[in-house]
């Protein structure tokens, strides 16, 4: 069922920007247009465009923040989560933990 | 006067109030009967407050529990050949269902409608509501169940009923969150409760059909 | 008159004339708006709603650019849930199931990680497995994870638990016997909430889903909130998204207040004005389908109260639109043309920020 849900009305996560915006929702609040504002506003991209799997593919690329392909060396993970924090300007559980485990 | 008070008096949960306005409709000459068909009136309103979520669970059971008083205090004056037997209705979730909530509202406003409802509880496998039919001999099985994955178990009660010989000498009701008035004659019951006041309201049509023999 | 294919709240094929569609779409607003005393859909919701569902097409969906985040109730677990009648009973790695498949195949864009039993009383018990596995996905899923269980307070009464049962004890007019029993369970679910949350953040987790909100009436609501509110003292940085159970919330206590709000007979558009004071991230309000009643009577009464949440909502909502639930029928397999339709009118009239 949840296939039926993306096909209508879905972003469609990492295939565009879905984790992006649901990211803004869950940790800060933010209602859907101030989530697509401001994601778009991040990745210099329109509102319809945060959705468009053509430009999006290019661009998570390019930004190495995570692909749905197997493309070889891609960042994975956590790796692609460490460069969304950095990109959104927010902290992630995880990568928090990353960066302070790292620190030896 | 004296009817209107009592339809309060049920209607506002006042259980020991309810029964000194029912003694007072005595004094006052009103017929018995008709002081308790004004009584259900109440636990009618009562029902639909309760569908609205006007009013609790708590607050059905202390109504339930002032029609009950009232009854006792009204039809003892009403002569026994007159008085009719309390149907009695034998009431449980099915085997695999632990939801408890809709089936004991259900057994709430049954009792407050004048049913001796026997309870047995939740997750109530089908050999059990048989065992019950054979020792209490009542007029009803109702079978209560909330999940899609369970309603399949109202059908096994109904299966074991016939089984045992004893399908025919009761009405099956049946009822919960993930059933149908279909899934009710698919399943070979008798009457499907759209909610706890449906539920009353087609065991009383049935009653009152006298399609539904009463246990002597 | 032509008639349009459509279906009733059990999922079953029936026509209806377009007469009969738009009567039951009045009908159903109107019962939504007399229950929780909302206002009515308007006209031109009405229409776009009949349009809607009269669509020729099987399936339909959103305008470009209308698209909303899907945090869709616990998506991946349909792979390896086996319940009976519902999951797919699949033999896969959960890891696997609740991150890498449902961000990469369902398109989830907040990930959302069951305890098997779906409580948080037996997760407590198995937290240390919990965080191991939610640690591995955290380490190869990209969007945000949350842990996902219900407060499920009949696990605090007897038999499963130490206190009395308070639907008999209330139908026993043991009132506040049966009020103490609630209390302590509310209290005890609480704890276990904040223990589970502990752990799990300590590998990362993003955030708690507290789910199926208020199964066991104003009590289980009372454990959410104050759960919620002490999660949001101790850990800023864990988001909690909250789903209901039901439209209305049952009294059984009837007495529990939260910021001065009795929480009993609560409608979805209260209930989230609570859940903001509590601190909570995402609303996700429940309206519960009738299987007796029309598809496009479920719907529009499930659009009228969802609008109306949305409305007045400051946090974003994501109604829940599984089976049986948000004007989906209630069928383990819900038909693809109801679930579009009620994804799209959910977006195009209530107006959610995801679903």
């Amino acid at each position: 069922m949840p296939i039926g849900h993306l096909v209508a009305g879905g972003i469609g996560s990492i295939r565009t920007s879905g984790d992006l915006i649901g990211r803004m929702q869950l940790q800060k609040k933010m209602r859907l247009p101030e989530a697509k504002d401001y994601v778009a506003k991040k990745l210099g991209v329109s509102s319809i465009e945060l959705c468009d799997e053509f430009t999006m593919r290019k661009l998570r690329e390019k930004l190495d923040i995570g692909v749905i392909t197997g493309l070889p060396g891609a960042a994975k993970g956590l790796e692609a989560k460490v460069r969304i924090a950095e990109l959104l300007g927010i902290k992630i559980n995880c990568v928090e933990r990353l960066e302070k485990l790292s620190k030896v | 006067m004296e009817l209107d008070k009592l339809y309060n008096a049920i209607l506002n949960q006042d259980v020991e109030g309810a029964v000194k306005i029912a003694e007072a409709c005595l004094k006052a000459g009103i017929e018995p009967l008709r002081a308790l068909d004004h009584a259900s009136e109440a636990i009618r309103q009562v029902g639909d407050l309760y569908g609205r979520s006007e009013i609790f669970l708590p607050q059905v059971v202390l109504s339930a529990e002032a029609i009950k008083k009232v009854a006792d205090v009204l039809l003892k004056k009403v002569p026994r050949k007159k008085r009719g037997e309390k149907a009695k209705f034998i009431i449980g979730t099915v085997e695999g269902d632990i939801h408890d909530i809709g089936k004991s509202i259900v057994a709430t406003m049954l009792e407050a409608q004048g049913f001796d409802v026997i309870d047995l509880g939740r997750d109530v496998a089908a050999e059990k509501f048989v065992e019950a039919v054979k020792k209490h001999k009542p007029a009803f099985v109702g079978c209560s169940a909330l999940m899609t994955t369970t309603a399949i178990a109202q059908r096994e009660v109904i299966d074991a009923l016939k089984e045992a010989g004893v399908r025919d000498d009761v009405k099956v009701m049946v009822g919960g969150g993930a059933t149908t008035e279909l899934h009710a004659k698919e399943i070979g019951a008798d009457e499907w409760g759209a909610d706890a006041m449906d539920a009353v309201v087609k065991a009383k049509r049935l009653l009152a059909s006298r399609t539904c023999l009463l246990k002597k | 008159m032509p008639e349009h294919l459509t279906r009733r709240g059990d999922g079953r094929l029936i026509t209806m004339t377009g007469k009969q569609i738009k009567d039951d779409l009045e009908l159903g607003s109107k019962d939504a708006a007399e229950r929780a005393k909302i206002p009515e859909l308007t006209g031109e919701d009405l229409e776009t709603l009949y349009e809607i569902i009269i669509d020729a097409n099987k399936v339909v969906a959103v305008k470009h650019g209308c698209e909303v985040v899907l945090s869709a109730d616990a998506g991946g677990s349909t792979f390896w849930i086996d319940s009976g009648t519902s999951g797919l009973g699949m033999p896969i790695e959960r890891s696997i199931a609740q991150g890498a498949l449902s961000e990469r195949v369902l398109g989830l864009d907040i990930l959302q990680f069951p305890e098997s039993d779906g409580s948080f009383k037996p997760a407590k018990v198995i937290v240390s497995y919990l965080a191991n596995v939610i640690h591995n996905t955290l380490h190869t899923s990209i969007s945000p994870l949350e842990f996902m269980a219900m407060p499920n307070l009949g696990y605090f009464y007897k038999p499963d638990g130490q206190w009395p049962e308070p639907i008999s004890l209330i139908r026993e007019g043991k009132n506040d016997e049966a009020r103490k029993s609630m209390e302590g369970a509310a209290r005890e679910c609480h704890d276990a909430i904040i223990y589970v949350a502990k752990h799990l953040r300590r590998v990362g987790v993003d955030g708690i889903n507290i789910d199926t909100v208020g199964a066991a009436g104003d009590p289980d609501f009372y454990a959410a909130l104050t759960a919620t509110e002490s999660l949001k003292k101790v850990y800023p940085d864990l988001a909690v998204q909250m789903g209901m159970a039901t439209e209305a919330v049952h009294g059984f206590h009837t007495e529990l207040k939260y910021a001065g709000e009795r929480l009993a007979g609560m409608w979805p558009h209260q209930q989230l004005k609570v859940a903001e004071k509590a601190g909570v991230d995402i609303f996700g309000p429940v309206i519960n389908t009738k299987p007796h009643l029309t598809f496009p009577w479920n719907l529009s009464r499930a659009v009228t109260f969802t609008k109306a949440c949305v409305r007045e909502a400051t946090i974003p909502v994501h109604p829940n639109m599984g089976m049986g639930v948000g004007g989906v029928p209630m069928l383990e397999t819900p038909p693809l043309d109801t679930v579009t339709r009620a994804n799209k009118a959910m977006i195009e009239i209530a107006g959610v920020d995801g679903i």
